[in-house]
């Protein structure tokens, strides 16, 4: 079957109390694409998957599965099928006939059932787990059902709502290099939900940042990473995550407490005089050698060992950015869930290889390229 | 369109069951309201319309406000019996002592048998005759030397008499609140109570300040179910002692006057009563329950 | 805190008191218990006597043989009513039950505008004294010639409605959403959902509201006596009350008609206890 394409088209959801879900979303996702949509709980990803899915009616805007407009479409019509994040499993039917069970309804004969069943069962490697019930399965088997009943349905579109997040950590390592593999093999188009952007990165052709229903910036990940469209997208993607202070920018350079750092060449902000928000991302810096990047003195209090490689963390002296913003991005509701003790002073954190010579209170100088940094609007957030 | 392929499936299923409600609860309300408002006397049935008539005439009968006094010393002495005692053996099963199953067991089997049986096994526990005759808690207290507990007990005058028969229902009802009040202290999140014991509370005061706070929507549940069932209680007075006006309530004057003597609209007219004074408890507590599940 | 068996008495983390205050508890549960069952063992005490034996004064001492001669005194007068109990409260508890189901099922997960408005009206009838219905019911019965075993069966079905809803409906909002959304995805609409994924695991449910409404069936007088016309009608209650129910009956036959009467609903209670629970705890609502 040919994969088909899903268009959002100016798309709002508002819930009762004016809950405001989905905030006019205009989304292309290509035919045989994997799409992921990640952000922050309530941020609107789940409601727009299951607006594509036909449980939610929509406030406003139109769905289009390849050329149809199915907006107004019973979810039994729309030939999509989903994996929930508790998997909705059947329980009191065999993995058989959780597996047949679309098929029944779509009225497909039992031998074709049997067989698709037989087939796909194969692959996820459920064989031998056929007559069981759910509840005498584990977590990852179930998972597997979930997607096989997926997969048996021969659909348009997959939507998979958080799938493995009900899995511990290793396990969902290995199960994201699983999904990636079976969405070469099967080449349908996938729509995914997450809240966590690793899985976002690793797992999406192009994701679809989302905060407070606004869609943020749908492109590639190393897009998203290197070219973040707002001070939002920064924050949230890229674990552990950038670094930010306020800066001014003037004469050709942006400078805070007791630093300066020049420009990239053909920045756009090189005659301005103002300030900024400035973004580094712990892996923008590296120890000083010789060369001549301009550099960071810093007095690390806390260094974090994580085997192969070092996180280094140390105040600097000017204004911490808390914004909305960059507060959506860890999910904190006021500038106290942030921290567990108050601090009005920036903090960066930097990654270093693991065999490099730093210790708790010993300085440390840190050279920065001007090509890693981020320069933002403190009013909008917007990428400068 | 897509609302009623959505929708109409469901109402479908669900209308016989509210033209059924419809009609057998809120038709037949309205219609026992017409008659009381009528002159439905005898076996014919007749609507003239004599307005409020008897309900005044209820107002001026000695044998109603008789009922209505009963009643009222019923509910309280019942609710509250029930409500202490429920209360004080849920506090006993609380912590999960061995065999609290079997307790629990014990305490709530009055509620499979049928309110008939309590009243035959009380009716001959609370007789009250005298002398070689004398038998049940009477003759029990006299054996054991507690003399001055021998009573009439629902042939004694009134109020007591009434006050005995709510101690059969108390001892039917009390069952169901321990169980109502157990679900509510199991309800009390354990980390609320380690909180308060590593904060320093002795059991005692955690049970009094911890658990205690919590159960005021189970109270609430249990005062309104309580005092709906008081005013419903038929059962359990008419095979007691039916005919006696000392325990005489609405709801066995009303079979009387209607299925007795026939005179339909009085009994109407009883059997509205009776239900404003249910409403009065029940509609505030159907639409706080409403309330407090939505905001879940 | 979990049953303290599995730590050896010295190590236990406990107050002074604490061993006092269970020694305590278990003394006033047991004398609760006995104070409680007076009225059982008078019944048990006295239906099992020998008629002989039975006199007012000694309603309290044991018997000195056991016999069931008692009760083969009020068979013949129970039997009927008995048999009519069972034919009237089986079926009516099962329809009831699947009535409620349905209704159940649509309240709680397919929520058409209006659902929580609907459900308080039909909540409210469960709360509603039969006395404000039974003049109107008696008339509609009579009209329809229901006078019967049979009407009451309806009786006990359409007044039961509200609590089977609830208890279904409760149950429902416990099961999660997502496995409807999934019934729908994979393309069934509301009834082929409600036959294929919520009545197979409904079974739990079912249990409760069938023990829940036999019981009330079986239990139930007021509307035995007011419905049924025909003393061959009579369900077990009317029976009851009809055989024991004046000072005139010796009470030692009184005693082993209310037993016989009883023990349908007891064996249900002793067996399906729990289910039993859970329908008593469904008409409390949620506070």
């Amino acid at each position: 079957m040919e994969p088909v394409g899903i268009r959002l088209e100016n798309v709002t959801k508002r819930f009762k109390g004016d809950v405001l879900a989905v905030d006019d979303v205009t989304l292309d996702i290509n035919p045989g694409e994997f799409m992921v949509l990640v952000g922050p709980s309530g941020c609107g990803k789940s409601t727009l998957l299951r607006v594509i899915a036909g449980l939610e009616e929509v406030s406003g805007g139109r769905v289009y599965i390849g050329d149809e407009d199915v907006t107004t479409q019973l979810p039994q019509h729309r030939d999509v099928a989903m994996v929930f994040q508790s998997y909705a499993l059947y329980p009191r039917m065999s993995v058989r006939r959780n597996m047949g069970f679309g098929l029944r309804m779509r009225h497909t004969p039992k031998p074709e059932r049997d067989r698709r069943v037989h087939e796909v069962a194969d692959v996820l490697g459920l064989e031998h787990l056929l007559d069981r019930r759910p509840g005498a399965l584990s977590g990852g088997q179930r998972q597997r059902v979930a997607m096989g009943r997926a997969i048996v349905r021969q659909p348009k579109v997959f939507l998979m709502d958080e799938p493995l997040s009900n899995l511990d950590a290793k396990l969902r390592v290995t199960m994201r290099a699983q999904l990636s593999l079976l969405h070469q093999r099967l080449g349908v188009t996938t729509v995914y939900v997450t809240h966590d952007q690793v899985e976002a990165m690793t797992l999406g052709q192009r994701v679809a940042v989302l905060n407070n229903g606004v869609l943020q910036q749908c492109d590639t990940p190393s897009n998203l990473f290197q070219r973040p469209v707002n001070l939002f997208v920064a924050a949230f993607i890229g674990s552990p995550s950038m670094n930010f202070v306020q800066a001014q920018v003037a004469n050709g350079a942006a400078s805070f407490a007791d630093v300066t750092i020049p420009l990239p060449d053909g920045s756009p902000l090189a005659g301005s005089d103002r300030p900024v928000v400035l973004g580094i991302r712990p892996t923008g810096f590296a120890l000083a050698t010789d060369n001549s990047l301009p550099t960071i003195k810093a007095v690390p209090d806390v260094v974090e060992e994580l085997g192969d490689e070092r996180y280094i963390h140390f105040d600097i002296d000017a204004p911490r950015v808390d914004t909305e913003a960059t507060r959506a991005a860890v999910e904190a509701k006021s500038a106290e869930d942030v921290l567990l003790l108050p601090e009005d002073r920036a903090r960066f954190t930097v990654r270093l290889p693991m065999d490099a010579p730093v210790a708790s209170g010993q300085p440390v100088t840190l050279a920065v390229s001007p090509e890693r940094l981020h320069f933002f609007d403190p009013e909008t957030g917007a990428s400068l | 369109m897509y609302r009623l392929r959505r929708w109409g499936p469901a109402i479908l299923l669900i209308s016989p069951s509210l033209v059924l409600i419809g009609v057998f609860v809120y038709g037949f309300l309205g219609w026992n309201v017409t008659v009381s408002l009528s002159d439905w006397r005898g076996l014919r049935p007749s609507y003239d319309y004599i307005g409020f008539e008897n309900y005044t005439r209820l107002a001026e009968d000695g044998r109603f406000t008789n009922s209505v006094g009963n009643v009222i010393v019923f509910t309280v002495v019942f609710v509250l019996g029930a409500l202490f005692v429920g209360f004080f053996l849920a506090y006993l099963l609380e912590r999960r002592i061995r065999g609290d199953g079997f307790f629990r067991a014990m305490f709530l089997f009055p509620m499979a048998i049928s309110l008939i049986a309590v009243a035959i096994i009380w009716r001959w526990l609370m007789n009250n005759s005298t002398g070689a005759q004398q038998t049940g808690l009477n003759r029990l207290f006299s054996s054991i030397g507690l003399d001055f507990l021998v009573n009439d007990w629902f042939k004694a005058d009134q109020p007591f008499a009434v006050m005995a028969v709510a101690i059969a229902a108390g001892w039917a009802l009390s069952g169901y609140i321990m169980a109502l009040f157990l679900a509510g202290m199991r309800g009390v999140s354990d980390d609320l109570r380690e909180a308060a014991r590593v904060d320093g509370a002795s059991e005692w005061r955690v049970f009094w300040h911890v658990v205690t706070p919590m159960l005021l929507a189970v109270l609430m549940s249990a005062v309104v179910i309580l005092v709906h069932i008081s005013f419903k209680t038929f059962d359990l007075i008419f095979a007691m002692d039916s005919e006696s006006r000392l325990i005489e309530t609405p709801a066995i004057y009303m079979w009387f006057t209607t299925f007795d003597a026939f005179n339909f609209n009085r009994g109407a007219a009883i059997a509205t009563l009776l239900m404003v004074g249910v409403s009065a408890v029940i509609v505030p507590y159907i639409w706080y329950s409403m309330r407090a599940e939505r905001r879940q | 805190m979990s049953a303290r068996v599995d730590t050896p008495r010295d190590l236990r983390i406990q107050s002074r008191w604490s061993p006092h205050i269970t020694a305590a508890r278990y003394i006033g549960l047991f004398a609760l218990v006995c104070l409680f069952l007076i009225p059982v063992y008078v019944l048990l005490v006295t239906a099992f006597k020998d008629p002989s034996q039975v006199s007012p004064r000694q309603m309290w001492e044991l018997p000195e043989t056991l016999s069931f001669d008692t009760f083969r005194i009020v068979w013949p007068k129970l039997e009927n009513g008995l048999q009519n109990s069972l034919l009237m409260a089986i079926p009516a508890s099962i329809i009831s039950s699947f009535i409620g189901a349905a209704n159940g099922f649509v309240l709680s997960k397919w929520r058409f505008p209006g659902a929580d408005f609907v459900f308080p009206l039909i909540l409210f009838g469960m709360f509603i004294p039969y006395q404000s219905i039974l003049i109107p019911l008696r008339q509609v019965l009579s009209d329809a010639g229901l006078t019967n075993l049979t009407g009451l069966a309806l009786v006990h079905i359409i007044y039961g409605i509200p609590i089977t809803t609830l208890i279904f409906r409760s149950y429902f909002a416990s099961i999660s959403d997502e496995l409807i959304d999934a019934s729908q995805v994979d393309g069934a609409g509301m009834l082929r959902t409600f036959a294929f994924v919520a009545l197979p695991i409904a079974v739990p449910a079912f249990a409760v509201s069938i023990i829940w409404q036999f019981t009330q069936a079986w239990n139930d007088f007021l509307f035995g006596i007011v419905v049924v016309t025909r003393a061959t009608d009579w369900p077990v209650t009317v029976a009851l009350n009809n055989t024991a129910g004046s000072q005139v009956v010796p009470y030692h036959e009184a005693m082993a008609a209310a037993v016989l009467a009883s023990i349908p609903t007891l064996l249900v209670y002793i067996l399906m206890g729990r289910f039993f629970m859970r329908g008593l705890m469904a008409g409390a609502l949620k506070g």
